[in-house]
């Protein structure tokens, strides 16, 4: 057994689920995910987060727009669908299910 | 220093150094490959490159005069590369089982979220060969070389386990592939069986093709940058066969020029090695990348490599080779045996894979396909290209047969230089252009200039006027034509009967028999040479005509005739021909040809037989004579030739209009209103048994009357050495008879190569 194998596979499971929490606050762009996950230490790559806002986009869950920006050229900003709210609950039900299990276990 | 470019990066101008570009560029294409399975790649490439133009924006902004490396390699950093990208994605595009993108990932969580373990096999399986993927601490494994391939990355993925050049893998698995045909084989089993991976670079240095110093393919001067030798160095290696066999026609030319010895073809001695180094080009043409980016050509130099460090490599290499081969038998083996269930889920990815390369409209899979026919094709091509070569090398060295014939039409230094431009550059140089063409067609090379296009295209256009110059200068002199006319004085036959038979030619003639073996071809009789030596042929453009006499006598004229520039050297010309006929009483003895020589030039002499026959008289022309008619081309062969302005009219003179048609071996007697045959036998039938008795006849008559022009046959026979014929007594026939003259055959000494084209070429100056 390998530790960083565990510990990335721990990570990627709650992936998705701390991005969509991020852009379900409100339009979101990627870099601005990146900084807020990364504040709340929680370091992603970029090149990670990418492939993975496209797969949820493709799976209906996130929906983008194009916004002006002031420097060149218009960035695309995120927000979820009412799929992606839905799948969201189930996520974050699951999430807390997990948490207090987790909890319940390792605190004994 | 660097030097500088701009780029238009997602509607952004970016000044960038060139190596940072490269590193960018290099970055992207990683992540090209990485994401090449997944459904919104250009989406995410897109989206990351404008990401990077952003950050780029920004630093320029904040007054950064160009983008660096660093810059790049920072950002790079904080996006992650590919091999960064497996720890943290789960649904890593090499887990054939989760293509469906967010479908699978949600059906992952979902089931994760479910029950942490229990029921989530697909999200730990999944996971779980992402993890054993990127785990350095597990036994290294076979893998397809995800990043590194040309069909299905197998030969990338075997060169990455066995730490070589990928190039030498490829090399083996293509030799055995042409070998044994067990490479394609072993090929599809393996990319079938393994599951994929994107590998990281083992070997420092590359063997590459060069695309920057090329004269073919790039291949040698790639090869010279691996060694750190000199271009020219494998150059020479490569174009050695092509060299030696060019110097060996040379020196064998040299020294069978004189003899006029058919000898075989030099590319025999070096055939065999020039082919296989002509086969190892073209696979190493085939096999080697090109170094285009930057860092390609870093990797095509690598390190310095004396001697020294190759003997330490290969024999590391070799100790690592020995264990390392049998790590992999072994884990073949037990690869093979736990596979029983795992083959099928990878044929199922094999065939998703595939899937996928069709779907995405052949980028993949054509790609793979026109590799295939690319490799094809460059086979077909080099055959094509080797055989050309081949035969360019020994028609210009082997054929001076040629160079013979050129000697009797050509004259002067300028028809033989234009003789030469028009065929090295009207023939040969389409034939270049095609080749180069083809090659580069199948290659993919284009060059933004039409500089080689134009150069081939002037060249043949110079080719073609040095062809229409000289056709103008050889049809020139052949523009005037004379004739002269001799009564030949002879005693009327005894028994009303003229017999004309060809005088039979000496067994020293060099007959053109032994090129075809047997005389019942026809071409033989219509050729219009039979025989040329160093300095003569003999034509046989010798003409029997047969007319009604005005007297009671028979009469012979010869007519000679010569073509030339002018009236006057026509008849010089003509006046040189050396046409002896001998009449001994009823035989009219008239030789099958005369000899011009490189001086006279050949100017389509001919020689017309007039033969007159009083009414009443009976004459025969013997089987050897059929083809005294000059050309058969046009039935009609009277009025082909000569009706110019600059002819004489000598046929005004004549009444040669009223010639009779002959067939050989039918006895005809004249009559007042033409030629009849004597008898309604057709001794052509009856020929095979009257054909042994003939010759004792004729010699029998011959014999006392002996008595004609006998000086001259002397000096004939003293002539004939110089003039590489001559004749001797009418002992046999000169038709048919070939089969007791293996003497002939041994003694033929001379080749006559390219007859065809100089019958044409006669044929065509004769109707022009």
């Amino acid at each position: 057994m390998n530790i960083e194998n565990t510990q990335s596979q721990m990570r990627k499971g709650i992936l998705e689920f701390c991005i969509l929490s991020v852009i379900r606050r409100g339009e979101a762009y990627p870099s601005d995910i990146v900084e807020e996950m990364k504040a709340a230490n929680l370091n992603i790559l970029e090149g990670t987060l990418y492939p993975l806002l496209t797969r949820l986009k493709n799976a209906d869950m996130l929906t983008y727009r194009w916004v002006e920006s002031n420097s060149g050229p218009p960035r695309k900003y995120f927000c979820l669908t009412p799929k992606g709210e839905t799948f969201y609950g189930e996520l974050e039900a699951t999430w807390n299910e997990l948490a207090n299990a987790v909890h319940a276990l390792t605190k004994k | 220093m660097k030097k500088i470019i701009n780029i238009n990066f997602h509607s952004r101008v970016i000044p960038i150094e060139e190596t940072a570009y490269e590193i960018l560029q290099q970055y992207i294409e990683s992540l090209r490959r990485y994401f090449a399975r997944e459904e919104g790649r250009d989406e995410i490439i897109s989206d990351i490159e404008n990401r990077f133009s952003e950050l780029f924006a920004d630093k320029l902004k904040k007054g950064a005069a160009c983008i660096t490396d660093d810059d790049v390699n920072s950002i790079i950093a904080s996006m992650g590369r590919p091999e960064d990208f497996e720890a943290d994605d789960e649904t890593s595009p090499t887990a054939g089982a989760s293509q469906q993108g967010a479908t699978g990932s949600s059906s992952a969580t979902g089931a994760g979220a479910s029950g942490a373990g229990t029921s989530g096999a697909g999200a730990t399986g999944a996971s779980q060969q992402g993890g054993w993927q990127y785990n350095t601490a597990e036994p290294r494994r076979l893998y397809r070389a995800e990043n590194d391939k040309i069909l299905g990355g197998v030969c990338g993925g075997l060169a990455n386990y066995l730490r070589l050049d990928p190039a030498v893998v490829r090399i083996i698995f293509v030799l055995i592939s042409f070998g044994w045909g067990l490479g394609f084989l072993l090929y599809f089993v393996l990319w079938m069986v393994l599951p994929t991976k994107s590998l990281p670079a083992v070997v420092r240095k590359r063997l590459y093709r060069n695309p920057d110093d090329r004269v073919i393919g790039g291949v040698a001067s790639g090869m010279a940058a691996y060694f750190h030798i000199e271009v020219w160095i494998p150059r020479l290696i490569f174009a050695l066969p092509i060299i030696l066999s060019v110097i060996s026609s040379l020196i064998g030319s040299a020294f069978w020029a004189h003899a006029h010895f058919h000898y075989s073809s030099p590319e025999f001695i070096t055939g065999g090695f020039g082919g296989t180094l002509f086969i190892a080009y073209i696979v190493l043409w085939m096999v080697l990348p090109e170094a285009v980016t930057a860092s390609d050509k870093l990797e095509m130099r690598g390190e310095k490599v004396d001697l020294e460090s190759i003997k330490n490599t290969v024999k590391s290499d070799l100790e690592g080779f020995n264990k390392r081969a049998k790590d992999m038998g072994k884990e073949m083996g037990d690869r093979f045996k736990e596979m029983g269930p795992q083959i099928k889920q990878n044929i199922q990815t094999f065939s998703s894979e595939t899937g996928a390369y069709a779907r995405k409209g052949g980028s993949g899979f054509g790609h793979a396909v026109g590799v295939l026919f690319k490799a094809f094709f460059l086979f077909i091509a080099g055959m094509i290209a080797f055989g050309v070569t081949i035969a360019l090398v020994s028609l210009i060295f082997a054929g001076d047969g040629i160079l013979d014939l050129k000697s009797y039409i050509l004259s002067g230094f300028w028809q033989n230089f234009l003789a030469w431009a028009a065929f090295l550059l009207f023939f040969l140089s389409p034939v270049l252009a095609l080749l180069t063409w083809l090659i580069r067609r199948i290659t993919g090379t284009r060059s933004r200039t039409h500089y080689l296009g134009y150069t081939f295209a002037t060249l043949w256009v110079i080719g073609l006027f040095c062809f229409i110059a000289l056709a103008g200068m050889v049809m020139n002199s052949f523009r005037s034509r004379q004739h002269t006319e001799e009564e030949i004085t002879m005693s009327q036959p005894s028994q009303n009967k003229l017999m004309v038979r060809s005088a039979p030619r000496s067994g020293r003639v060099y007959d053109t028999d032994w090129w075809f073996n047997d005389d019942d071809w026809d071409w033989k009789h219509r050729a219009p040479f039979y025989i040329f030596n160093d300095d003569s042929i003999l034509l046989t453009t010798v003409k029997v005509d047969v007319l009604k006499s005005d007297d009671a006598q028979y009469h012979i004229k010869v007519y000679r005739f010569s073509r030339s520039d002018n009236s006057r050297t026509a008849s010089e010309l003509a006046q040189q021909i050396s046409y002896p006929v001998q009449q001994s009483d009823s035989v009219l003895s008239l030789p099958a040809g005369f000899p011009i020589s490189k001086n006279q030039k050949f100017r389509n002499q001919q020689v017309l037989v007039a033969i007159s026959v009083p009414v009443g008289k009976r004459i025969i022309i013997d089987n050897s004579v059929r083809s005294f008619r000059w050309f058969n081309l046009s039935g009609n062969h009277r009025h082909i030739h000569w009706s110019d302005g600059d002819e004489d009219t000598w046929e005004d003179q004549t009444d040669l209009d009223n010639t009779y048609p002959w067939n050989s071996n039918v006895e005809y007697t004249m009559t007042a209103t033409g030629l009849v045959r004597s008898s309604r036998k057709d001794r052509e039938d009856s020929e095979k048994p009257e054909q042994p008795e003939r010759p004792e006849q004729k010699e029998k008559a011959e014999q006392p009357e002996k008595k004609e022009k006998p000086e001259q046959n002397q000096n004939d026979k003293q002539n004939s050495d110089h003039n590489g014929y001559r004749y001797q007594g009418p002992e046999k026939p000169a038709h048919k008879n070939n089969s007791d003259s293996p003497a002939i055959k041994s003694t033929t000494m001379l080749t006559v190569p390219y007859r065809g084209e100089l019958g044409l070429l006669t044929a065509l100056v004769h109707t022009l």
